[in-house]
């Protein structure tokens, strides 16, 4: 016959800590943003003002979104371009099994990261300082977010990668280069493409607001509009924006679906 | 406490899936309080079928159920959940909650008998615990009600299994080829739990069974099913391979037995 | 050595490879006009580049203490406060969500996540400034809204993917649907959903970093302050002390993820 061990001892000084910490940490939170909820119910009759003044779009304003609709796109594409092709030699340079060395493969990472750390909307705030207002700003801004996206994601696809092939050519003779160019590129082909696909598409996305800092795009107007508060427009803007992103997710699913 | 609880009648009883398989026909059968009754057909027989109409995790599509006089109802709902807490059940691959403690899934066998919002809050009362550890305490495992199920043998899962069912105080336990994942000499172990069970507290005992040879080890009362008829009723005692082969229509393999010896001519 | 199909297979595509790469060269090409980006500018870029870096330096971390500090400790406020109303609102909204478990409310509730998730947090923030007024208050509301869609949809994906036998245990034994969740459900999922919490907190820092820009508080508004005026050596030090403390709680952060999903 069996006896029932004692009920163990809750860990109760890390249960505490944590709910301890969760509470303090949302209860400074709170008080540091000022939230408060009476705060939000007294302002929602505000907010149902804000909404009747965005609906409904002013639809007489679409026609003069083409431009700078084309303008976002056009950025979009140069910043996966650039971005894409710089993205290569990074992702190759952090993947553990095909980097040059302990030394490049470190440092090749941690630039990797920092580069991601910072948010879209700040390369194009710097960019914006660098060259000027407008457009190239936001290619370049977009451009290091793309490499930061796909060298990431690319970089852990190459890690898995069989490396018969690559072994194979360096066996054969092959330099470095080759063995990059010949064994593993080829096997994450199809990884970068639907990478630079996602990229394309976050890219857009990214793009209707980075005119906010002045880096061109739809974004810009957005802004004017947002600054006079026109919020028909605004509403106009924004739903044509995620009639465009929609649109474009669908163009890159089927691509996607055709690849695999 | 059971002792004239856990009859069971069905009338007419028949069920046709959706997709049109018949898994019961015209079912006309009872089984008298404390009866410990094995079930046996090959697969697809409606053993499972006829199991889970009578708790009502399959409906019926015509013809009746009854658990002591009273129908059982075929829709979700209270009426439902009220019936279904004097019926436990024990499934083939026990359906614990892993990531939860032996006690925390025995106790899941009291949620019915306890106010929603204490279950809800896990603030057991005093008493259900008691209950929970004894269901652990007749399955011999009560070391182990601290542990996270996940952490168990299939056969000390299995227990738990029981445990959860006996924790309902149930006056009828139903168990789906509660041996069909384990190891022989597991299987002997449970098979006598549920027959001790039976015997020391009087529920009614459906069990699912593949194995002939068990069927007839444990079984009191023995039911054959075929294409969901029955086709045989009698005790196990009296049970012949003739009437296994009428069961199963066809000659009976080693597959069908868990010993082997057991294959009779 | 019998054929290997790595290197037959690039053969076959190079048709399809080679239209690609001239489709998206015209693409790029065209847009590079488009823009009006001269060769002659693009040869002065770098410099423009590398001459505005030179002025980062030294960072004036004197300002970083006093000002950017505090605004990174608003945008981390911020974010925390945003992925709480993100967690408390999707976890319920998760449980519906899973077709396997509420195939009707599913539908609805999928609905409402993917219209969700289609709004950057700086446009909801537009909408919300107006309501509440500038400030953190109005970003934190739109990053909880906004990460509600995503934590939604993963949250159905972790339940819709779980054993649904211990379900149907726990509703033949007696209990409830709502029952079932709570003992059956949660314990399945949760170290899962609130791993996933933690990592869209670490998304929200760097979201809840940019919000600044319409407004709605936190380090964005500093840094865009900074560059405007063209205080270089200030900019600097909200760079460096933004990368510090997003690389630190990606780290922490990370780390209590693979513990809770270890178990
Ligand atoms: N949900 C369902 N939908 C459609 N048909 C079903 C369903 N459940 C069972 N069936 C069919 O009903 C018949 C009886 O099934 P049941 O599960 O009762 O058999 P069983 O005797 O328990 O078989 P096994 O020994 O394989 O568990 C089978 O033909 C089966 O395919
Ligand atoms: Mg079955």
């Amino acid at each position: 016959m069996n006896v029932a061990p004692p009920r163990p001892a809750r860990n109760w000084p890390l249960l505490l800590g944590t709910l301890g910490f969760l509470v303090g940490m949302t209860w400074w939170s709170g008080h540091g943003i000022g939230f408060s909820l009476t705060e939000l119910l007294c302002n929602l009759p505000g907010g149902q003002r804000l909404l009747q003044e965005s609906w409904p779009p002013d639809f007489a304003f679409l026609p003069r979104l083409y431009a700078p609709f084309m303008e976002t796109i056009y950025i979009a594409i140069i910043g996966t371009v650039v971005g894409g092709i710089l993205a290569i030699p990074i992702a190759v340079l952090a993947a553990r099994n095909l980097t040059l060395g302990p030394i490049v493969w470190f440092a090749d990472r941690n630039f990797m990261n920092i580069l991601r750390t910072l948010p879209d909307l700040f390369w194009a705030m710097m960019f914006a300082t660098a060259v000027g207002f407008g457009p190239v700003a936001g290619a370049l801004a977009l451009s290091v977010f793309t490499i930061a996206v796909i060298s990431k994601l690319w970089s852990e696809s190459l890690e898995a990668i069989d490396m018969g092939m690559p072994e194979a050519v360096r066996a054969a003779g092959g330099t470095w280069l080759q063995m990059i160019q010949f064994g593993a590129i080829p096997q994450g082909l199809q990884h970068y493409v639907s990478y630079a696909l996602y990229a394309f598409e976050l890219n857009v996305r990214a793009s209707m607001v980075l005119g906010l800092v002045g880096a061109g795009g739809i974004g810009m107007i957005l802004e004017t509009q947002r600054a006079n508060f026109e919020y028909e427009r605004v509403t106009m803007i924004i739903l044509a924006v995620l009639v465009a992103v929609l649109v474009i997710e669908q163009i890159s699913e089927s691509i996607r679906k055709r690849l695999a | 406490m059971n002792k004239n609880q856990g009859s069971i009648r069905f009338t007419d009883a028949s069920v046709v899936y959706p997709n049109g398989t018949v898994g019961m026909k015209d079912l006309n059968l009872e089984i008298r309080p404390g009866e410990f009754v094995v079930i046996v057909g090959s697969s697809g027989a409606g053993k499972s079928t006829l199991l889970r109409a009578i708790n009502g995790l399959n409906r019926m599509t015509s013809g009746t159920v009854e658990v002591d006089g009273t129908k059982v109802p075929q829709k979700d709902g209270r009426e439902l959940r009220v019936l279904r807490k004097r019926v436990g059940m024990i499934f083939q691959d026990f359906r614990l909650v892993k990531r939860l403690t032996v006690m925390s899934n025995v106790l899941i066998g009291r949620l019915a008998h306890v106010p929603g919002w204490r279950a809800m809050f896990n603030l057991w009362p005093a008493h259900d615990r008691e209950v929970a550890m004894k269901a652990l305490e007749r399955v011999g495992i009560t070391e182990k009600a601290w542990v996270k199920a996940a952490q168990l043998s299939g056969g000390q899962q299995q227990r738990v299994g029981i445990a959860r069912a006996l924790a309902q105080e149930p006056a009828i336990i139903l168990a789906d080829e509660p041996v069909a994942s384990l190891d022989p000499v597991t299987t002997h172990q449970i098979m006598k739990d549920l027959v001790r069970i039976n015997r020391e507290l009087g529920i009614t005992t459906l069990v699912n069974l593949h194995f002939l040879d068990l069927a007839k080890q444990y079984g009191q009362r023995i039911i054959g099913l075929r294409f969901g008829e029955l086709v045989y009723d009698g005790s196990a005692a009296n049970v012949t391979d003739e009437d296994f082969r009428d069961i199963y229509g066809r000659d009976f393999t080693e597959d069908d037995v868990l010993d082997e010896d057991a294959v009779g001519g | 050595m019998s054929a290997n199909p790595g290197l037959l297979k690039p053969q076959k595509q190079i048709g399809w490879a080679t239209w690609a790469t001239f489709i998206i060269a015209v693409l790029f090409f065209w847009s590079l006009i488009a823009i009006e980006f001269s060769p002659g500018r693009m040869i002065q870029v770098p410099g423009q580049i590398a001459r505005v870096l030179s002025f980062f330096y030294p960072a004036d971390m004197a300002y970083g203490w006093s000002a950017v500090l505090p605004a990174i400790i608003e945008s981390i406020q911020i974010a925390w406060i945003g992925t709480i109303i993100a967690a408390l609102l999707s976890l319920p909204l998760a449980l519906f969500g899973a077709r396997t478990l509420f195939p009707r409310i599913a539908r609805f509730v999928k609905l409402i996540s993917a219209t969700a998730r289609a709004f950057p947090e700086i446009l909801l923030a537009i909408y919300f400034v107006p309501i509440v007024g500038l400030g953190p208050f109005a970003g934190a509301l739109a990053i909880g809204i906004s990460s509600v869609g995503m934590l939604t949809k993963l949250g159905a994906e972790v339940v819709e993917s779980i054993d649904f036998g211990p379900v149907e245990a726990v509703e033949a034994s007696g209990g409830s649907r709502i029952l079932a969740l709570r003992y059956a459900v949660v314990p399945q999922v949760l170290p899962e959903i609130v791993a996933h919490w933690l990592f869209r907190f670490e998304l929200n820092i760097r979201a809840s970093a940019v919000l600044g820009v319409v407004g709605a508080g936190g380090v964005g508004g500093v840094l865009l302050n900074t560059l405007r005026y063209r205080h270089f050596e200030k900019a600097a030090a909200v760079l460096l002390l933004t990368i510090i403390v997003v690389l630190i709680i990606d780290m922490v952060s990370g780390e209590i993820r693979r513990k809770i999903i270890r178990g």
